[in-house]
């Protein structure tokens, strides 16, 4: 039992010492820590705290644990052996020591009762007195010899051989011969029994002994090794593959069936293995699952940058496009836009200019918004540059129409097969001060008018321009001619303004002209720019978490009052 | 042919077309970013049902409560057939729906009773809801 004190499957509670720490609470061992303690050796990785993948495999494969029976025999075999032995042998001694003992007293017994049943004073000289008594002893099992000797020291009587040489296996018992009443001796009687039986059952015994402990030896190593494969090498074998797997990140788990039933303490270990591998498994997925979406996330944010800054440059272009909004300053007309797409860019457009002292307002809504829309205002901004300046266009149906074909013929949607469904809704006005008259012209974008008769809605043509249309038919729509008073307010705005939808569990619709007029009306005594910046708050509590629809452009316009009043009562 | 049938998103509205009951229906809000490509699977649809010869009435239910230009446009593009339709002697209603005091709504269905003249287009008030 002393020997093999660097066992290879050291207990790791007591194979480290200097530790003193012990499985349970003793904290976390490190991967080197624990291959150390647990004795594999060959399974160190060439790198502290790091696994080297593959480097259970020697382990895995069996070979450490085989050494675990082998030196589970070693220590615990032999002293079950000795022990064993020496019981045995113990038992053998005392029972051969306490037959020896009664063969010695059967002897004086039989010694003494036969010189007592044959004392008489004249006994040597009677054969017939002691001749029957001495032959009785015989009978015996162990019968030797029997000598008696008469007072004078003469030979009796001698039954049976003295062994030569063999003293060892023989008990001698003595017994005077001694008469009733007298003193002297009359003679001595001699017997041998012989302990030849005792040894051979002495040493039939030890034979058993050894026989027993061979068989305990057979026995204890076909249990052990059946019972450590069994409970310990089959399960430990079936940790280590698990453990290789999880090594390289193939989350297996450790399960014990029938044939396999784990100590109680590997099972624990199991366990705990499980939940470790489960925890890892988790915290990978986790990890992967998190860097994966960090990745997709950096690409998007990356992707979307990209975008952003891209849309921003065309949300430059757009806005160069657009009038500066005081072009209509000193022109007698009091002007307030608001211009918001709802990305950035939008199909929303509004032109702003004077013409040979007209003021003219262009209000647009392209289809889509966003990027797409904004295309179409560029086509827009062109065409209207062309027939207002190249063509001198003054009249707003007429600028209507040509804008319309121009732009059908701009997208392809005059011929066959056009590729766009895009168009807009578009309303011009033009404010001509000297005569105090404004004329409108609409397709599909109202003119709304605010004036001491109250709040009026001038649709002009329902639809809008450009899209394809079946045959040739040309736009067509007249001028509408409004005699201005003082005072007198109006609007262009896009639908993307009066398309405020209400959020949810309120009353679901949009806020409408209805809506739109509604707060204008309660507003109209405002000065424009302060009207507009009322409208917006009110249109955001209206749509309260609902996000907006549409681009939105309203360009509010009022005449200034004439300074002289003789001019104003001309216009009347 | 296939009963279509789509749920509404945010952004586009259910879709419900039973092609052998005759019955249509598309219902919520309707601004998808690209109307187009929303709409055009359905005209095929519809143009290809409508191709097939019968004379089994239709009943086309309109009941959104918002929809931007370009899907007023797609909606433009399925009126068209049905019109041809019935002008063709088939009988076809529209009924347009839109909730009591939804003017923005009711306005839009009057601009499109307009544009039929065989069909017959029912401006359908509701009852407020949602309140």
């Amino acid at each position: 039992m002393t020997s093999d004190p660097g066992g290879k499957v050291a207990s790791p509670a007591v194979g480290s010492p200097p530790r003193k720490r012990s499985l349970r609470g003793g904290g976390p061992l490190s991967g080197d820590e624990f291959r150390e303690l647990a004795g594999f050796a060959d399974a160190s990785a060439s790198a502290p705290g790091t696994m080297r993948p593959g480097a259970l495999r020697g382990s895995a494969q069996g070979r450490d644990l085989d050494s675990l029976a082998h030196t589970l025999f070693l220590r615990i075999y032999p002293v079950i052996a000795i022990v064993v032995l020496a019981t045995q042998i113990g038992i053998a001694w005392v029972n051969y020591t306490d037959s020896l003992r009664l063969y010695t007293e059967r002897a004086n017994l039989l010694v003494t009762l036969t010189a007592h049943s044959i004392a008489r004073p004249d006994w040597s000289e009677r054969p017939d007195v002691y001749t029957a008594q001495i032959q009785a002893l015989t009978l015996d099992p162990a019968f030797q010899f029997v000598r008696a000797w008469n007072a004078a020291g003469g030979l009796v009587m001698s039954v049976g051989e003295i062994p030569a040489g063999r003293g060892l296996e023989l008990i001698r018992a003595s017994s005077t011969v001694t008469a009733a009443g007298r003193a002297e001796s009359a003679g001595r009687l001699t017997l041998g029994l012989s302990t030849e039986a005792l040894r051979r059952n002495a040493e039939k015994q030890a034979l058993l002994a050894l026989g027993a402990t061979l068989i305990l030896m057979l026995a204890f190593v076909l249990t052990l090794h059946a019972n450590v494969r069994k409970h310990v090498l089959a399960p430990l074998k079936r940790l280590l593959l698990a453990m290789r797997e999880v090594e390289h990140k193939r989350w297996s788990l450790v399960e014990f069936d029938g044939a396999v039933r784990a100590s109680n303490e590997i099972d624990v270990i199991s366990s705990a293995f499980n939940r470790m591998v489960e925890g890892l498994r988790a915290g990978d997925e986790a990890k992967q699952l998190l860097a994966e979406l960090e990745q997709a996330h950096a690409k998007l944010a990356d992707a979307n940058n990209q975008v952003m800054e891209s849309i921003g440059y065309a949300r430059r272009i757009q806005t160069s496009v657009l009038p500066d909004r005081a072009a209509l300053a000193g022109a007698g007309i009091d002007v307030a836009v608001l211009w918001e797409p709802l990305h950035q860019v939008g199909g929303d457009y509004f032109w702003l200019e004077r013409l040979d002292d007209l003021s003219i307002v262009v209000v647009a809504d392209c289809t889509g918004h966003g990027v797409p829309g904004a295309f179409i205002t560029l086509i827009v901004a062109t065409a209207l540059d062309r027939l207002l300046h190249e063509r001198g266009l003054r009249s707003p149906a007429e600028i209507l129409t040509a804008l319309d074909e121009m732009v059908r013929v701009q997208l392809r949607q005059d011929g066959r097969g056009a590729e766009s469904d895009d168009g807009l809704d578009c309303g011009v006005c033009i404010w001509d001060p000297a005569a105090r008259r404004l004329s409108f012209a609409g397709a599909g974008l109202a003119l709304t008018s605010i004036t001491e008769a109250g709040l009026t809605r001038i649709r002009g043509a329902r639809h809008g321009l450009g899209y394809p249309r079946h045959g040739s038919t040309r736009f067509t729509t007249e001028d509408i001619i409004l005699d201005v008073a003082p005072g007198d307010t109006f609007y262009l705005m896009t639908d993307g303004l009066t398309d405020q939808m209400a959020p949810p569990g309120a009353q679901r619709r949009l806020l409408g002209h209805r809506g739109v007029s509604d707060i204008l009306v309660r507003s109209r005594d405002e000065e424009l720019r302060r009207q507009i910046s009322i409208l917006e708050a009110e249109l955001v509590a209206y749509r309260g978490l609902e996000s907006r629809r549409d681009d939105m452009t309203l360009v509010a316009f009022r005449p200034i009052r004439p300074t002289s009043p003789d001019a104003a009562e001309d216009n009347r | 042919m296939d009963r279509i049938q789509i749920p509404a998103t945010p952004r586009s509205p259910e879709v419900d077309f039973d092609f052998a009951a005759g019955r249509f229906r598309l219902a919520g809000e309707s601004y998808p970013e690209d109307a187009a490509a929303f709409f055009g699977p359905l005209l095929q649809a519809l143009r290809t049902y409508l191709a097939a010869s019968s004379t089994d009435p239709i009943v086309f239910e309109v009941a959104l409560v918002y929809f931007n230009s370009s899907s007023a446009k797609g909606l433009m593009n399925l009126f068209m057939p049905l019109e041809d339709a019935a002008e063709a002697g088939r009988s076809v209603t529209i009924r347009w729906l839109h909730a009591e005091g939804d003017e923005t709504i009711a306005e839009a269905g009057e601009d499109f009773a307009s544009d039929f003249t065989h069909a017959r287009f029912d401006l359908v008030e509701t009852a407020q809801t949602g309140h």
